[in-house]
């Protein structure tokens, strides 16, 4: 069995994935996909220190259920916010949603 | 779990599946090939969760991301796609550079106190594993506010991507 600490390098260079997306990719498609990697780090965490944990807790693995499910609205929600502003915009490049700068 | 194969090189193989298709989800010229291998990675995250004794949120992972998530990513790439693909996709000069000094930064930063902390974690888990049938009264019992905010959260959620998306008439 892999010890704990290879499961947080693991969750780590996921957030690290995310995190390059989230900084340098201009389509806001791909930067939902960076922030769905980067909550998916985080839910790799809470179950690998929910199962490492003695006696093992099955908390961890409540959170994650509720992480999951707020995903799946951030998802819907952020969806529905790229859908508007290719309507306005046409194009969903987010350097070109500047309507805001003065 | 199986014992004819070696938990490590589940380990191994997981990893790489979940670490390769998150590159290839955010490097891959076409969107849809992104979502696709988005797809895989969130498996290989399911895979994890079984290999850590959490049957059921794999089954939920599955079921939400692969299934809800990414079907509805799939959608939203067709309503905007454009017959020319985007020329800009690449970043600018130094700014790919800058990311990734960024990410690595963080990435090794976390990884290197994880290290560091290591002979304080447990290296192996304890023998007694979590029975799924505990998940149901904790859920239900335990934290039965949170579980009912959660829904009233979902409904607010997807009313809202209802009237965001909504065209006027």
């Amino acid at each position: 069995m892999p010890t704990l600490v290879s499961y947080i390098i693991v969750s780590a260079a996921l957030l690290g994935i995310g995190i390059y997306g989230l900084s340098v990719k201009r389509n806001a498609i791909r930067i939902l996909f960076a922030v769905e990697l980067i909550v998916n780090a985080a839910n790799l965490n809470f179950i690998a220190f929910a199962r490492f944990m003695n006696p093992p807790r099955v908390s961890g693995q409540v959170i994650v259920f509720y992480s999951i499910a707020a995903a799946a609205m951030e998802a819907a929600v952020g969806l529905a916010l790229i859908l508007v502003a290719f309507r306005l915009n046409s194009s969903i490049d987010v350097r070109k949603l500047n309507k805001l700068k003065g | 779990m199986d014992l004819s194969v070696p938990p490590d090189i589940t380990f191994v193989v997981l990893t790489t599946i979940t670490l390769l298709a998150a590159i290839m989800a955010l490097q891959a010229k076409e969107l849809i090939y992104g979502a696709i291998s988005l797809a895989i990675s969130f498996i290989g995250i399911a895979g994890f969760f079984v290999s850590l004794d959490a049957p059921y949120l794999g089954m939920l992972q599955i079921a939400v991301y692969v299934g809800a998530v990414v079907v509805l990513i799939l959608f939203t790439i067709m309503l905007v796609r454009r017959e020319e693909p985007d020329k800009d996709e690449s970043p600018e000069t130094g700014e790919g550079a800058a990311g990734l000094w960024l990410a690595g930064l963080l990435a090794v930063s976390i990884a290197g106190i994880a290290a560091l902390a290591g002979p304080n974690l447990p290296a192996t888990p304890p023998e007694a594993n979590l029975p799924i049938s505990q998940l149901g009264p904790v859920l239900a019992g335990t934290y039965p506010v949170p579980l009912i905010i959660m829904a009233l959260l979902l409904s607010g959620a997807l009313l809202g991507a209802l009237v965001l998306a909504k065209v006027d008439k």
